[in-house]
């Protein structure tokens, strides 16, 4: 540090507080500083400027700006991307809330005192264990799915015998869904079961005390108490169910990039794709600002 | 109401309430059974597979129970798969990998936990960004970058970013440890700060030993999500010498898919034809070394996970 100025060279070496503390903290940043740089700012620069242009030369990137060009590709020509696309958003807007609901179930079911508490914790994250990779894509491929909560339930054959095909079909679709969720909420179930054990006990006692019921505590205490929780697990969700192994939408820009090598047009892909994620993203921390509990503890 | 609630109980006797809370009970453990049934059933798919001879394959009385065991199959998907050179690189690098997440990580946590300092709302809304783009938006320029580094085909690509404090889900780790560490009390930096104790000191004698929670779930979760990551790899590596063992199974299953769609069996070099069962021991392979690993730290990556902190954002 350089004194400015002279006439106070009695203390030289005293700093602001605060800006001695800012720079410590800048001590603490300096490899995320760093990292930040080069493997997300500038790749994020370099993909943007992709999807703007075209390349002239791969040696040193060499390129040339094309507009809107790749974007209209995208929407007006492509006829694999917007079916793909809806889809993925289709599954994820009934995924997501579908997702929450269970974990939240399961994590509640989880947190209480009970015999083989171990091994119900241990089964309900071997999905997670089991990858949300491949090894997941080809046992869902394989048609292990939707035979699970069939045969363990028994009734389609004589309850689709009297409310007809349709009816059955759609039934079943929904219990796949749900098969499928389930196998994808480890983290989630863990994330709830962190909310779950933060909260006091002693607002659970002071609520028995006073002769509520636990149907009562739940909606008074426990859902109030964890939606910071459940606005982190949703926007995890929602990328996680973006960037799944499982999703067609990213086999489909890996293909682009690396089978068809259209950089830009994959590039121009992935960010049409992401804008929609952080879209859904924004409006549920919109949604759920104005309900989300807040314990003072920010500073 | 809930007076009357009351009164209406106690008229019941003791043997009708002692049923209505073990009726309670079974219902209760019947739902978290079923369950643990849907969760545990690709596992147990998988495992029952993975012993089952051909001919019990393609019969289709034999759901569950394989009418002999047989080990063979993951004798051939062990060799088939070069297990023992994989698991190597998988080992190395998720060590290393988690290594540089739980160091890099639990820093940049700290200081956005405990500091204030200029820009600090505007650089942790590149955290939550972070949390939010998905690697598969900037896979070109980063491939870019790496062949012009020359890290392609090895392990740098996977490694290196995570001491950054980037690489798989970093942002999140970063939340992870920031959350904690805002629940801890300022009185301890303060007392060390009176008693001349620098803020790298500070941090690494006192506030890290007490952040064991988030340590040990950041180290599970990183972990456990660099073993099972396939899309990385798979674009970063192509020699077979670095490959990972996620990326060998697309191998395995195309391998398999061939055969079928063509009805040609092609034997190999020991004759034999790979078949599910085969593939299905060697998914099972894939994932023993990280089993064995979390049912080892299970019960302490529950504690950590209970003590971490994560409400009151």
């Amino acid at each position: 540090m350089t004194v400015k100025n002279p006439g106070l060279s009695r203390k030289p070496r005293r700093m602001g507080i605060d800006r001695k503390r800012s720079l410590e903290a800048y001590i603490f940043l300096i490899p995320w500083l760093i990292g930040v740089c080069l493997f997300f700012a500038y790749p994020i620069f370099v993909s943007i400027r992709l999807s703007f242009s075209k390349i002239v030369s791969f040696k040193g990137l060499i390129t040339e700006w094309v507009g809107l060009t790749n974007f209209e590709y995208i929407f007006f020509y492509d006829i694999n991307f917007m079916p793909t696309f809806l889809q993925v958003v289709y599954d994820t807007l009934l995924n997501t809330p579908l997702c929450m609901v269970f974990s939240l179930v399961i994590a509640i079911l989880i947190n209480r005192k009970m015999v083989g508490r171990g091994f119900f914790r241990t089964a309900f994250f071997i999905p997670v264990l089991l990858g949300s990779g491949y090894i997941m894509k080809q046992l869902l491929g394989m048609g292990v799915d939707g035979t699970t909560i069939t045969t363990g339930i028994m009734v389609p054959k004589l309850i689709s015998d009297l409310i007809g095909p349709s009816i059955t079909a759609v039934v079943q679709g929904f219990l796949d869904r749900i098969t499928v969720v389930l196998w994808k909420s480890g983290v989630q179930i863990v994330l709830f079961l962190a909310g779950l054990q933060g909260i006091s006990g002693s607002l659970y006692e002071a609520a028995k005390v006073d002769g509520a019921t636990e149907w009562e505590m739940f909606w008074k205490i426990t859902l109030p108490m964890i939606t910071p929780i459940i606005l982190m697990n949703m926007v995890y969700t929602i990328v996680a169910f973006f960037t799944d192994g499982t999703n067609p939408m990213v086999d489909y820009i890996k293909k682009v990039n690396f089978t068809n090598q259209q950089y830009e047009y994959g590039a121009a892909m992935s960010w049409v794709y992401f804008v929609f994620a952080l879209i859904l993203c924004l409006m549920c921390i919109l949604l759920m600002r104005r309900h989300v509990y807040d314990s003072g503890a920010k500073n | 109401m809930v007076k009357a609630a009351v009164k209406k109980n106690g008229r019941k006797s003791k043997a009708a309430r002692f049923t209505k809370s073990f009726l309670l009970r079974l219902g209760f453990y019947f739902l978290l059974c079923a369950l643990s049934f849907i969760f545990l059933y690709p596992f147990i798919t998988m495992i029952v597979k993975s012993l089952m001879t051909d001919d019990d394959l393609y019969n289709i009385t034999v759901k569950w129970l394989p009418s002999q065991a047989t080990w063979s199959n993951y004798d051939i998907a062990f060799r088939r798969m070069r297990f023992k050179a994989y698991v190597w690189n998988n080992v190395i690098v998720c060590g290393l990998s988690t290594l540089g997440h739980v160091i890099s990580c639990s820093l940049t946590g700290y200081a956005f936990a405990r500091y204030k300092f200029r820009l600090k709302n505007a650089l942790f809304m590149l955290v939550i960004l972070m949390m939010i783009v998905p690697v598969q938006v900037i896979i070109f320029p980063l491939y870019k970058q790496y062949s012009d580094w020359g890290w392609l085909n090895s392990f740098l690509p996977l490694i290196v970013p995570t001491f950054f404090a980037m690489g798989l889900n970093g942002g999140f780790f970063i939340f992870l440890f920031r959350q904690f560490f805002m629940g801890l009390p300022y009185e301890m930096e303060e007392a060390a700060r009176v008693d001349g104790c620098g803020p790298i000191r500070t941090y690494a004698r006192i506030m890290l030993p007490m952040a064991q929670a988030p340590l040990l779930v950041c180290g599970v979760l990183s972990l456990v999500w660099h073993w099972n990551d396939y899309f990385e790899p798979g674009v970063y590596i192509n020699n077979p010498d670095y490959r990972m063992l996620p990326s060998v199974l697309p191998n395995l299953y195309s391998l398999l898919n061939q055969e079928n769609h063509t009805m040609i069996q092609v034997n190999d070099l020991e004759g034999i034809v790979f078949n599910e069962a085969m593939l299905m021991a060697a998914t099972f392979l894939c994932i023993i070394p990280i089993m064995i690993a979390y049912l080892i730290l299970q019960r302490r990556f529950m504690e950590g996970v209970e003590r971490s902190g994560l409400t009151g954002m």
